[in-house]
């Protein structure tokens, strides 16, 4: 994919993660006080709400996205050899494919519940 | 013509690195708010890593196969202390803060905010920090501090 459709993924994601952790914010931290917000109960009937648990699935791959295109950004910056550039690309693919899939994981055996 | 070896001292001596983020010499505004960008994202990426790893513990772990109640007190009784919960608290600081430079950052690559650019001239202010950049910087820090006092309320709450 061209740099300039990366950087646009970089800017969507960035709009939908502030969006999305704003959100996540609103639920855990003023509809809730803290204690019921970690209460295992609560987090249960969370994951069970077909819809929160879709948006938590959302959030996880926003934020993951952002995250390592921004870190890959700041890896290209720091060095320009060819083989570089193409090892941070896979490195990037991989660990987003990764860390979704291991929050996936928990996102689905806490909805099978 | 420069020779191979002082090319290759002349690269050296513009090739700044990471370790040019955070040397301060020289610095403004925008360039605070550049190192800023990073270092919090850099942050609120590890923090995401250890959340991945810390609510995987609801269902039991690695290892785990559904939700496990024993597994995520076990998380609690690492993490539910003044430690964590000012994690939490410096997450929110640098959260808001990431957020708001970032919206500037999006507004400003979409040339909505960007005044048109002019020549160095001493003293060497940021020219692209025009049409209220600077104040969105200034407010995305307000805010942040703002939204850490709140979590600090919030998370704290039984310990004030």
């Amino acid at each position: 994919m061209r740099e300039s459709r990366l950087m646009l993924v970089q800017y969507v994601t960035a709009v939908l993660a502030v969006f999305l952790v704003s959100i996540h914010l609103f639920m855990q931290g003023v509809l809730n006080t803290y204690d019921t917000a970690i209460s295992f109960n609560n987090i249960l009937s969370v994951y069970q709400n077909g819809l929160y648990a879709t948006f938590l699935e959302a959030l996880l791959v926003v934020t993951l996205v952002h995250g390592f295109d921004g870190v890959r950004v700041i890896l290209h910056e720091w060095r320009q050899t060819a083989p570089w550039s193409r090892w941070v690309d896979i490195g990037t693919i991989l660990a987003i494919v990764i860390s979704v899939g291991y929050g996936t994981r928990t996102v689905i055996l806490a909805v099978l519940g | 013509m420069l020779s191979s070896t002082s090319k290759g001292a002349e690269r050296a001596k513009n090739k700044r690195g990471i370790r040019g983020w955070i040397n301060p010499y020289h610095y403004n505004l925008e360039r605070w708010a550049y190192m800023f960008q990073r270092v919090t994202g850099v942050a609120i990426l590890l923090y995401l890593l250890g959340h991945l790893g810390d609510t995987s513990f609801f269902v039991g772990g690695p290892t785990g196969t559904g939700p496990s109640p024993s597994g995520w007190s076990f998380i609690g009784s690492i993490f539910e202390n003044p430690f964590g919960h000012l994690i939490l608290v410096l997450l929110v600081l640098v959260l808001f803060f990431h957020g708001m430079n970032g919206i500037r950052l999006i507004l400003a690559e979409f040339g909505l905010i960007l005044k048109k650019p002019g020549a160095i001239e001493y003293p060497y202010e940021a020219k692209s920090l025009g049409l209220g950049q600077k104040y969105l910087f200034w407010l995305g820090l307000t805010v942040a501090v703002i939204g850490a006092v709140w979590a600090f309320m919030i998370i704290f709450e039984g310990w004030l």
